[in-house]
This record gives C-alpha cells, sequence and structure tokens, in this order.
C-alpha cells in the first residue's frame, strides 16, 4: 500500500509541478502577442485557469504526504540518520515545513487569482512564485530523499 | 489606497499570522497534538510517544492553523478604515520571513 501512496503522491506532485511553473512562468514573462513557437505558446496560457487546480493538487499533495510521513517518520528517515545524510536529511525538513506554509498561503493565493482581484498584480506575482518555489522544493527534495531510501523498499 | 474587503483582510492576515506563528510553534514545539507513529497513539499537546518517535508536525499546523484563523476572523471585525490599512503583501512577506527564520533554525544540517 504504501507504495501504490507514494507513486500516487509523486504523480499529483508533476501534475502540481506542471500547472505552477506554467503559472509562474506567464506571470513574470506574459506574452502579449500572438504565441508563435512552443516557449511563446507555454508563456501565453491563461494563467487564471490554473489557480483552482494548483490548490486542489497541493491539497491532495499534502494530505497524502502527511500519511506518507507516518511511515517515512519510522523507515526512511532512520537511514538518514544512521548514514548521515544530513544534508538530505536537512532538505526534507525545510520540506515539511514549506509545505506547512503553503497552506497557509493558499486562500490568499485564491483571492488574488479572482478576477476581481486581478489589480493586485505584485501580490499575486509573488504568491505564486513563493508557492512554486515550495512545490519545487518538495519535489526535488522528496525525489532525492526516496533515491536514498525508498518507502517500502 | 485600496479599499479592502472582509475576505482581503482575513486571507492576508491568515496567511500572515499563521506564518509566524507556525515558525514559533516549531522553536517552542507548542503543537496542539502529537503523534506516535510505532503504535498509532495520539495525545494533546507536545507529550512524547511512549514507544518509537514522536510526531509534532500536525499539531504544529493545528495550532497555527486555529491561531490564524481566529486573528483572521478578528480583523474581519475592524472598522474598514482599518482594514484599508492591512497591506495585501503581508500574504507573501511573513511567509517568506518565517521561511528564512526556519531555515536558519535548520541551518546546522547544512554546516555539518
Amino acid at each position: 500500500m504504501w507504495i501504490a501512496l507514494v507513486i500516487t503522491h509523486g504523480l499529483l506532485a508533476f501534475l502540481l509541478l506542471g500547472a505552477i511553473t506554467h503559472q509562474v512562468v506567464s506571470v513574470w514573462a506574459p506574452v502579449r502577442a500572438r504565441a508563435a513557437n512552443f516557449v511563446a505558446r507555454y508563456r501565453a496560457v491563461g494563467s487564471a485557469n490554473y489557480a483552482n487546480a494548483v490548490i486542489v493538487l497541493f491539497v491532495a499533495n499534502a494530505l497524502l504526504g502527511a500519511v506518507l510521513y507516518t511511515n517515512y517518520r519510522i523507515s526512511a528517515r532512520l537511514t538518514l540518520e544512521q548514514g548521515r545524510y544530513w544534508k538530505s536529511f536537512g532538505a526534507f525538513e525545510i520540506k515539511e515545513h514549506l509545505i506547512a506554509i503553503g497552506l497557509a498561503l493558499l486562500p490568499a493565493y485564491w483571492y488574488f487569482w479572482r478576477p476581481a482581484a486581478l489589480e493586485n498584480t505584485r501580490t499575486r506575482t509573488a504568491l505564486t512564485s513563493l508557492l512554486a518555489f515550495i512545490v519545487w522544493w518538495a519535489f526535488l527534495t522528496g525525489h532525492i530523499v526516496n533515491n536514498i531510501r525508498g518507502i517500502g523498499t | 489606497m485600496t479599499k479592502q474587503g472582509r475576505l482581503g483582510t482575513f486571507v492576508v492576515v491568515f496567511a500572515a499570522v499563521y506564518s509566524a506563528m507556525y515558525y514559533f510553534a516549531v522553536d517552542r514545539n507548542w503543537a496542539l497534538f502529537s503523534y506516535g507513529p510505532a503504535l498509532g497513539e495520539w495525545k494533546m499537546f507536545a507529550h512524547a510517544a511512549s514507544a518509537g518517535p514522536t510526531m509534532y508536525w500536525y499539531g504544529w499546523i493545528a495550532t497555527s492553523a486555529i491561531v490564524g484563523g481566529v486573528a483572521g476572523l478578528l480583523a474581519c471585525l475592524l472598522p474598514q478604515g482599518w482594514r484599508d490599512r492591512v497591506w495585501p503583501g503581508f500574504a507573501w512577506l511573513v511567509p517568506v520571513c518565517a521561511i528564512g527564520a526556519i531555515g536558519y533554525l535548520l541551518s546546522g544540517y547544512f554546516t555539518r
């Protein structure tokens, strides 16, 4: 069951990574003219359409991660400690805190992506960028730690 | 100065207070409850599990969410003039500061 959960967690994280990266690229480098090539089309997505998907995927990932965390705490974490993988260990500790703070951002992120609040460009860009940083950190750290000692192995 | 609605005030204050509170919850271990994964044991507040490791993370989130939620609701009750002074940027600036402070708390793992 743990392996199925960790694979589902990874797949959902991949979807979330795609959605938030699309959105953060489009807020930092919006395309004004008609998109002509792949990169321009990547930047030209309707960023507001991603907000609800990002929220649902973030919450689903956090919940799955919270369930998996119990197994990590009694198995994989011991391997990291015994193997003295302190940087990976520390990066994963930071990941858990980033996810907790990411949850706090979601209501504001949702609010500032509503059509009625679209004039708050700076706040919306900052919240989206911070959320993207959190998602990227969590994805990479989870991947690295799972490579050191995968759950269920 | 832009007019700040009650919902706008709530989300900004919630993000800011939750994040600040989360830092203090981690630093001082103000967990609303604790969990021992070895025995599936839940305890109120920060108490070590009777066997195996103890997880406080869920409890820190609960503490921060409650404090952030109450602060957000109280901020909604403020008069319009006061609510207009709540800078929307607090919604990301305070979390960034909390992340920096937590990174500092854990910096020992990267300097060993």
